[in-house]
């Protein structure tokens, strides 16, 4: 397919050179609604994106239309590279891509009865009265296929798998919602499904119980599903197109201890069964691990092919691309450290780091993050799921609170890394314990 | 097409089954600073089969090879079956018909070169950029649309819909030393090329204003009276109470159903909000939602009581309602689920001027435009894009980081006084459920003053 496309593409265009992806996805999803199984649906997608460089431009174009005829996408290419801003884009040559596992034949192909059975399986476990269960069950197969003119190739197939369970309780005025996954290439274990069961019934049952909110300056606990307030900043401005344009605070910081020295970042897009592993990018760079802070120093940033060539830098093997527009920055798999800690989580929230705090916060969910002006670092949000630890135990969920802070202030010393890192979709996270936060009751 | 689909449905053994084809021709500019981007020109194609059985689940397919049509009925088909429902699914009642429903292109963009598109981007971007040095960073979109839509059902509706859509942003940031600001112009528009013209006034305003809030101070936390304008006034009532008039929230859960009871006091007899799917050329606009269903103007709240809620044939009929034509899907990708359209608060029947709404407030905040609003249910967060303290009644000095956090009930109960000044915002961007991303709505409000809201969330020292 793509090889085809692309000696079209050679005939045509002289020089530049292209590259493009194709990509087939069929999921299969099945969602329970209030704890019965409601609907089951299929998804069968297929697109092509292509990009060609003629004149030293660059221009793409993608397509779904199964009965577009390669001739008219090239045309839509070109005519995109005619109004392209010049660019020195070096397509990567051929090069041996590392071996990861992405794709699981027992997940590609399960039955529909048994993503069934294991939805039933979390109905009949997380059942309660009062409550409003809902699940859902998807599993997708892909297959990837990427080549350029320069010779290099890569072809995958993978899998992925999502269970998603979210409970809503409602109580006069008072609305609790809580939510958590299992997100993988493979399908869910039984000792998967149990920490899930376990997570969702040891915050509901915590929930239950409404207490005052604390107020001022004080050690909070954002767990591995809270901490995307803290790590939304970081994302961004560890981009390579954030620095390029020049609106990184971390921008001029590379090789300088910006963070504590136990706290690091790595994006592993060779993380074995993970949702966001691959052996090469969307842009056929092979995959590698990458340190993105390391004890605190700053010590990469993320690139595609284009940025890259911006920047004067490589590639960093980020680019991410769709079957439309052009292929932009995106981590694969996204990693926080644990200083070193085991992992022992028994499912109470705050990961042990709560048996150290007289009066704080565990926060779990917050609402409104990725609003405003992330980058900077600053942030302000409501809680949507927080508990209250007074003298070292959880003793019941706060409402009507707000926690502030900046990032980067927060980061410089960080209090605790708790027992409990775990997936949370592509990232890995433990709880960290953060002092000084603002907490503003309301 | 048409015939496609009416051999399609003709093989399906199911009791229920629709078909949805889409074609999509879509054109992308941007720039980011000086650079171009991008400019690209893309075509989407596809279908989406829903089918249902008598006593099972709804089964659903989306494909984007339409050969895969007659395949795709049959696996609908399956699936339901697969499913089985002690409480069966129903409908409710909505009268078949056959329509063409071809909106105005105004200026089809399809005809336009995209050198062209590029050309209007470049002024636009370049107005940002010319406000000055501070100015850093500018990030500028263009993007049109055009698509057909057939629709069809096994009970003998057949509509086919002609659908333009012009979307401009830009977002200029600001910096000096380590201070950054923001500024966001957004509009959208169900029209064509004509509507995309003249626009450059909008964005400087946007960039001149990132450049004034480097020097604007925080606003100082606390509660404030507040006056929303009435691009944050919609973007207010969308999030904060459209979503909880969605029926597909209560229908299936008995606490929530008696949380919105109708007849049940949601604010001061100021309060009246609605959602109208059939307003003239907004981006919320349609003629029939993605079930076939003609789309209206439908009230929500009346003189501040809950009288009204938005609905798909399914949570209608389950609650026996009528059906409101709000159940729509982003792309032949999805499902229809309720959805608003064009959502907003009313103007108040003697309301008066936005003067009039500030004259008597010693001290609060006069909270302008959004950069986002996320609810919880009744918990929201609003960032404001600026504001201005009002001082002695009269507006002053400019503020940053306005976010408003709060409790909906407590909060649309609080609003006091509702101006005359309505109007709609036509803004590009979307409203996001279920996974569907972006979904193309619309907001209006007149300025609306709260009694009391909770400003920022700093801790007070």
């Amino acid at each position: 397919m793509i090889a085809d496309l692309l000696d079209v593409v050679r005939r045509r265009v002289s020089g530049g050179g292209s590259d493009a992806l194709w990509r087939r996805e069929e999921r299969t999803a099945i969602a329970f609604e209030s704890g019965r199984l409601k609907s089951a649906g299929t998804t069968e997608e297929a697109g092509v994106n292509l990009r060609v460089v003629q004149g030293g431009r660059v221009g793409v174009a993608g397509t779904t239309a199964a009965d577009a005829a390669t001739g008219d996408l090239l045309d839509r290419a070109l005519a995109s590279a005619a109004l392209g801003e010049s660019l020195d884009l070096t397509f990567p040559p051929p090069s041996p891509l590392p071996p990861i596992a992405t794709y699981f034949a027992s997940a590609a192909n399960a039955s529909l009865d048994s993503l069934i059975d294991v939805g039933e399986e979390l109905v009949a476990r997380l059942r309660r009265d009062g409550c409003q269960l809902n699940v859902a069950v998807e599993r997708e197969v892909s297959e990837t296929e990427i080549a350029n003119t320069a010779g290099a190739a890569g072809r995958y197939q993978a899998t992925g798998v999502a269970v998603g369970v979210d409970i809503t309780r409602i109580a006069g005025d008072d609305v609790l919602m809580v939510y958590d996954q299992y997100v993988g290439a493979d399908l869910p274990g039984a000792a998967d499904l149990d920490a899930l069961v376990r997570s969702v019934a040891t915050r509901l049952d915590l929930a239950l119980t409404v207490v005052e909110p604390p107020e001022g300056a004080l050690p909070v606990i954002f767990s591995p599903a809270g901490l995307s307030a803290i790590l939304l900043p970081l994302e961004q401005a560890l981009s390579g197109k954030a620095v390029l344009q020049g609106v990184s605070p971390l921008g001029e910081k590379l090789g300088s201890r910006v963070f504590d020295e136990r706290f690091s970042l790595t994006d592993d897009p060779l993380a074995a069964g993970r949702a966001g592993s691959r052996p090469c990018d969307d842009e056929a760079v092979p995959s590698r691990t990458l340190p993105l802070v390391e004890k605190g120093v700053v010590r990469a940033f993320v690139y595609d092919l284009e940025t890259g060539a911006r920047a004067g830098t490589a590639s960093t093997g980020h680019g991410r691309r769709g079957v439309f527009g052009k292929p932009r920055i995106a981590y694969s798999n996204f990693v926080v450290g644990m200083d070193g800690k085991r992992k022992t989580d028994d499912g109470i929230p705050g990961g042990g780091l709560a048996a150290g705090i007289h009066d704080g916060l565990i926060v779990e969910d917050l609402i409104g993050v990725g609003q405003g002006n992330v980058i900077a670092g600053g942030f302000s949000h409501p809680v949507a799921l927080a508990y209250r630890v007074e003298r070292g135990a959880i003793t019941g969920r706060v409402k009507d609170a707000a926690v502030a802070g900046n990032v980067y202030e927060l980061l410089k010393q960080i209090g605790g890394f708790g027992n409990d890192g775990r997936w949370l979709g592509t990232r890995f996270a433990p709880s960290l314990l953060l002092e000084g936060v603002s907490v503003a009751r309301r | 097409m048409k015939d496609r689909l009416r051999d399609a449905l003709k093989s399906s053994r199911a009791d229920y089954t629709e078909v949805r084809v889409e074609r999509t021709w879509s054109s992308a500019v941007a720039f980011r600073g000086r650079r171009l981007e991008a400019a690209t020109a893309s075509e989407d194609v596809g279908g989406f089969v829903r089918a249902l059985h008598k006593g099972c689940g709804w089964g659903v397919a989306s494909f984007t090879s339409l050969d895969r049509l007659p395949a795709m009925v049959t696996r609908a088909g399956e699936l339901s079956r697969a499913v089985r429902l002690d409480e069966p699914i129903r409908l409710a009642e909505v009268a078949p018909r056959e329509a063409d429903a071809v909106l105005d292109l105004d200026g089809d963009v399809r005809g336009v070169p995209l050198a062209e598109k590029k050309r209007l981007l470049e002024a636009y971007n370049g107005a940002m950029l010319a406000v000055g040095d501070r100015v850093v960073d500018t990030q500028a979109s263009y993007q049109d649309e055009v698509s057909e839509v057939w629709y069809a059902n096994s009970e003998g509706t057949l509509i086919y819909q002609l659908r333009p859509e012009v979307v401009l942003s830009g977002t200029a940031i600001a910096r000096r030393d380590g201070v950054i600001e923001k500024g966001l112009e957004s509009l959208g528009y169900r029209k064509g090329w004509n509507a995309a013209q003249g626009r450059e006034a909008g964005f400087r305003t946007v960039a001149e204003r990132a450049v004034a809030l480097l020097d604007a101070p925080r606003v100082r936390g606390g509660t404030y009276p507040v006056v929303l304008d009435p691009e944050l006034g919609g973007v207010f009532i969308h999030e904060a109470f459209g979503h909880l008039s969605e029926a597909d929230f209560v229908y299936e859960n008995p606490q929530a159903r008696e949380m919105m009871t109708l007849g049940r006091r949601f604010g001061k007899p100021v309060l009246n909000v609605g959602d109208n799917g059939a307003a003239a050329g907004l981006r919320g606009t349609l003629p029939f939602d993605d079930e076939g269903t003609p789309t209206q103007d439908t009230v929500l709240i009346k003189d501040g009581t809950l009288v009204g809620r938005l609905h798909s044939r399914e949570t209608a009929a389950r609650l026996g309602e009528a059906p409101t034509g709000n159940a729509r899907a982003i792309s032949f990708r999805h499902a229809p689920i309720v959805r608003m359209t064009n959502t907003y608060i009313a103007a108040g029947r003697d309301g008066g001027t936005f003067t009039d709404l500030i004259k008597d407030i010693p001290l609060g905040v006069y909270a302008c435009g959004a950069f986002g609003g996320q609810t919880l249910l009744e918990n929201f967060s609003f960032t404001a894009a600026y504001g201005y303290m009002i001082r002695d009644g009269r507006v002053a000095e400019l503020v940053k980081d306005v976010v408003l956090a709060g409790n909906l009930f407590q909060t649309l109960d609080r609003i006091e006084r509702v101006a005359a000044d309505f109007q709609w915002n036509q803004m590009g961007g979307g409203c996001g459920k279920g996974g569907q991303f972006p979904l193309p709505v619309t907001e209006g409000a007149p300025h609306v003053r709260i009694e009391e809201a909770l400003v920022g969330g700093d801790v007070p020292a």
